[in-house]
C-alpha cells in the first residue's frame, strides 16, 4: 500500500495559547485604558462637585456676612435709639443694686435764676 | 554592488531606528530638559490667576461693639467671547441689575473678554441673577467677590474711624493709620477654564490662601461716645458755633474714651461731605487756649519754688503796665495766692508768676506739658501746635502766654495737659488703639499706657487740682460746671479768635472748659470747646457756655461709669453775669 499517495495536509494550526496571551494583553491594555478614562471622568465629576460645594460654602459665607452686617446695623446705637424714641421697643428698668444713685440736680426753674444752659431741664 | 535582502532590511530598519531615536531624543529633551519652560508657556496660555480676596478687619470699641465692618457685594462682569445668546443675556442682566438693555448689548457687541457691567451688586441680587442664568442655560456672565465698608453708627465717631477710597485703601482716621493691620493679604489660585468658562478643578495650579485682616479694638467706649455726641449735638444746635469739640480721656492711662467734633460727616457717604466737615479738629485744629493754660504757669512756679501755697502776689488792682501795654483783669484784685489766682483766673497774677519763673523756665514747662509737640495718638495728621521759643518772643509774650495767648495748641493737647494735673503729674501718651486681634480674638498687639514724662511732682499736681476744685465752687469762674454728688476740678478758657487776616476777630471767641471728676480720684478728664458761638457777647464765656455742657456730659458719664457720689447735694450758686470786656479782660 502506497502510503505516499495521501498528501500531507499543509495546515496552519490555531495557536490558542498565543491568541489567549495576546487577547489577555489587549484586554489588560483595554481595561487599563478604560480604567484610566473612567478614573479621569470620575476625577472631573469630583472636581465639579468640589467646585459646586466651594461655591455653596462661599455663598453661605457671604450670606452669613450680609446677615452679620444687617444685625450690626439693626443693633447699632442710632438704630436702637430711634426705635426707643418711636416706642417700638421699651427700656426695662435696671435692678436697684445696679443703680448709682446721684443726688437730684437742682433745676433752673426751682431757684428762679436764668441760666444759659443747665442740665436736662434747661432744654425744655 | 548588490545588497542582499537581509542587508536591505537591515539598512531600512537602521534608518527607521535612527529617525525614531532622533524623535525620541527630541521628545525626551522637550519633556525633561525643557519641561519648566514649556509648562510656563502652556500655563500662560491657559491658566488664569484668580485672586482670593482677603477680608478687611473690623474696628471695634473697647467692649467689642462693631464700629466698622464689611458687607459682601458682587461685581458683575461679562466675557463676550463665551456668550451664546447675547440678546437673551442682555435682557436678563438688564432685568436684575436695573440697567438699560441696549447699553448692555452694546457692551457685549465689543467682543471684549472682560466687561464690567455693574459694581456693588447686593449678594441676593447677584445670586438670583446667577440662578436665572443657569435656568435659561445662558453663559458669559461672572460674579466677582467684592465688599463695601459700612459704619453702622453713621456720623457717630466718623472723624475717628475715617473711610476708604474706591480702591479699598484708608483715607482718614483709623482706616488710614491702621490700614496695614486691617487690610490683610489677598491670596491667589491658578485655574483653567473649559470652553463654557467653568473652572476645571482637576487642573488647579499653585494656590495661596488669603491672610485676612486683623480687627482693631479702640479705647473708645461707645456708651460714653454717644453721650458726648448727643450733648455736643444739642450744644451745636443751641449755640450754632463754627466748630465744637469734646474729648474724654482716662487720665491714668491716656486712653481716649470719647472724641467728637462738629461739624461732622457720615463715613458711609464721604462724597457728600466737604473737607471742613471731615476735619478731626481735636488733633488738626490749633487754637489759643485762653485761661485753661494758666495751670501750666501755676504748676511751673510752684514746682520751681518761686512761690508756695502761701505766697502772696499783688495783682495791681486789675491794671498792670508791662512792656508799654496795660494788662487787665476781669475784676480788680489786690493780693492773691496761687490758689486764688487760679480760682479767679487772674491774668495779672499768671503773668507775674511767669515773670518770676523767667522766659526759659516757663517755656520749659510749656514743653514739658506736651504743648508744641505731637503726642503720638494713633490718628493721622496730628499737628504739634505752635509754641515759639523764648528767642522769638517779643516783650509782651511772657505776660500773654501764661493766660493762653501767643500760643496755639490742639484740643487734645489741652486735655492731656489737664490729665497731668489729674493723674499726679505724669504726661501720658494719648491712645486710641487698645489692641489688634485676629479674627479668632487672639491679641497680636496690645498697646499699654505710656508715661511720656514726669512733668511735676504729685504734691504740686494735688495742690493745683485742689485750686481747680475752687474754680467750680461758688465764687469760681465755672460754678456751672458742677455736678451734684461729685467734686469737680477744672478751668475755663475764653480766648478771642485769631483772625485769618491777622490780629483778633472782633466779637468772636473760642470758649472752653476742661476739667476732671471726681476731683479726689479722677476717672476722666473732659474738654468741651466751642468756637464762635452765636450768642450775645456778654454771655460768651467758657464758664457760662462750655461749663454747663461739661456738667451735663459729666453727670451722664458718671452714671455710665457707675461712679458712687461722694458729696452731698449743694444748692447751686450762680456766677455773676459777665459784661462786655476787652480781649485781655476776657481771658478767664
Amino acid at each position: 500500500m502506497n502510503t505516499e499517495l495521501t498528501p500531507t495536509v499543509n495546515s496552519n494550526p490555531i495557536q490558542i495559547g498565543k491568541i489567549l496571551c495576546v487577547s489577555t494583553i489587549v484586554a489588560i491594555l483595554l481595561g487599563v485604558g478604560l480604567g484610566f478614562v473612567f478614573l479621569k471622568n470620575q476625577q472631573f465629576a469630583i472636581g465639579e462637585q468640589i467646585r459646586k460645594t466651594e461655591r455653596k460654602i462661599q455663598q453661605i459665607h457671604a450670606e452669613n456676612e450680609v446677615l452679620l452686617a444687617k444685625v450690626t446695623e439693626l443693633t447699632s446705637r442710632p438704630a436702637l435709639q430711634a426705635r426707643v424714641k418711636s416706642g417700638y421697643i421699651t427700656v426695662v428698668n435696671i435692678t436697684s443694686d445696679k443703680i448709682a444713685r446721684l443726688t437730684p440736680p437742682v433745676q433752673a426753674t426751682e431757684d428762679g435764676i436764668l441760666r444759659t444752659a443747665f442740665n436736662e431741664a434747661s432744654r425744655q | 554592488m548588490k545588497f542582499t535582502a537581509n542587508t536591505r532590511i537591515g539598512i531600512a530598519c537602521g534608518i527607521a531606528a535612527s529617525i525614531f531615536t532622533l524623535f525620541s531624543a527630541r521628545l525626551i529633551h522637550l519633556h525633561i530638559a525643557k519641561h519648566d519652560e514649556y509648562s510656563r508657556l502652556a500655563a500662560k496660555k491657559h491658566s488664569i490667576r484668580q485672586v482670593i480676596q482677603a477680608r478687611r478687619g473690623m474696628i471695634l470699641d473697647r467692649n467689642g461693639e462693631i464700629l466698622a465692618t464689611n458687607l459682601p457685594v458682587r461685581t458683575v462682569t461679562a466675557d463676550a467671547s463665551r456668550m451664546k445668546k447675547p440678546e437673551a443675556l442682555a435682557k436678563l442682566a438688564a432685568k436684575y441689575l436695573g440697567m438699560d438693555e441696549k447699553e448692555i448689548l452694546e457692551k457685549f457687541c465689543t467682543g471684549k473678554k472682560y466687561i464690567v457691567l455693574k459694581r456693588e451688586v447686593p449678594e441676593e441680587t447677584a445670586v438670583t441673577l446667577w440662578n436665572a442664568m443657569q435656568e435659561q442655560n445662558l453663559r458669559g456672565l461672572y460674579l466677582e467677590q467684592d465688599a463695601i465698608r459700612i459704619y453702622p453708627n453713621g456720623e457717630v465717631l466718623g472723624h475717628v474711624l475715617g473711610f476708604l477710597n474706591h480702591e479699598g485703601k484708608g483715607v482718614q482716621g483709623i482706616e488710614l493709620s491702621m490700614h496695614d493691620q486691617m487690610a490683610g493679604k489677598d491670596g491667589y489660585r491658578y485655574i483653567e477654564r473649559d470652553r463654557t468658562g467653568r473652572e476645571i478643578v482637576l487642573y488647579r495650579g499653585v494656590e495661596e490662601q488669603p491672610e485676612h485682616g486683623k480687627n482693631v479694638r479702640l479705647t473708645i467706649d461707645m456708651g460714653l461716645q454717644s453721650i458726648v455726641e448727643e450733648e455736643l449735638d444739642a450744644a451745636f444746635k443751641e449755640y450754632n458755633p463754627e466748630t465744637a469739640n469734646a474729648v474724654l480721656v482716662d487720665p491714668k492711662t491716656g486712653a481716649i474714651l470719647a472724641m467728637a467734633c462738629r461739624p461732622c460727616f457720615n463715613p458711609n457717604e464721604p462724597g457728600k461731605a466737604g473737607p471742613e466737615q471731615m476735619k478731626n479738629r481735636t488733633i488738626l485744629d490749633m487754637v489759643e487756649p485762653g485761661s485753661t493754660f494758666k495751670i501750666v504757669v501755676a504748676s511751673g512756679a510752684m514746682n520751681e519754688g518761686k512761690v508756695d501755697e502761701k505766697t502772696s502776689i499783688f495783682c495791681e488792682n486789675g491794671r498792670f503796665l508791662y512792656g508799654g501795654k496795660i494788662l487787665k483783669d476781669h475784676h480788680g484784685y489786690g493780693n492773691m495766692d496761687v490758689h486764688q489766682i487760679l480760682v479767679k483766673s487772674s491774668n495779672i497774677g499768671s503773668a507775674k508768676l511767669a515773670l518770676m519763673m523767667g522766659g526759659d523756665k516757663f517755656y520749659e514747662y510749656v514743653r514739658r506739658f506736651g504743648f508744641g509737640e505731637r503726642l503720638g495718638v494713633e490718628l493721622p495728621g496730628e499737628i504739634p501746635g505752635l509754641v515759639h521759643p523764648p528767642a522769638r518772643w517779643d516783650k509782651l509774650t511772657i505776660t500773654r502766654m501764661p493766660m493762653g495767648h501767643s500760643i496755639a495748641v490742639t484740643p487734645l493737647q489741652i486735655t492731656m495737659g489737664m490729665s497731668v494735673i489729674a493723674n499726679g503729674g505724669r504726661l501720658m501718651a494719648p491712645r486710641i488703639v487698645q489692641s489688634v486681634e485676629t479674627e479668632g480674638g487672639e491679641i497680636t498687639m496690645k498697646k499699654n499706657p505710656i508715661v511720656m514724662r514726669e512733668v511735676i511732682p504729685e504734691k504740686t499736681a494735688r495742690f493745683i487740682g485742689e485750686a481747680l476744685v475752687g474754680v467750680t465752687e461758688p465764687g469760681g469762674t465755672a460754678a456751672f460746671a458742677r455736678v451734684n454728688g461729685f467734686q469737680v476740678a477744672g478751668k475755663t478758657g475764653t480766648a478771642q479768635k485769631v483772625s485769618p487776616t491777622g490780629g483778633y476777630a472782633a466779637g468772636k471767641y473760642v470758649v472752653s472748659f476742661v476739667g476732671f471728676m471726681p476731683a479726689e480720684d479722677p476717672r476722666f478728664v473732659l474738654l468741651v470747646m466751642l468756637d464762635d458761638a452765636k450768642i450775645p457777647t456778654n454771655i460768651n464765656y467758657g464758664g457760662l457756655i462750655a461749663a454747663p455742657i461739661f456738667s451735663r456730659i459729666a453727670e451722664r458719664v458718671a452714671r455710665q461709669l457707675d461712679l458712687a457720689p461722694t458729696m452731698p447735694a449743694i444748692p447751686f450758686q450762680p456766677t455773676p453775669m459777665a459784661s462786655t470786656t476787652t480781649t485781655e479782660e476776657r481771658s478767664n
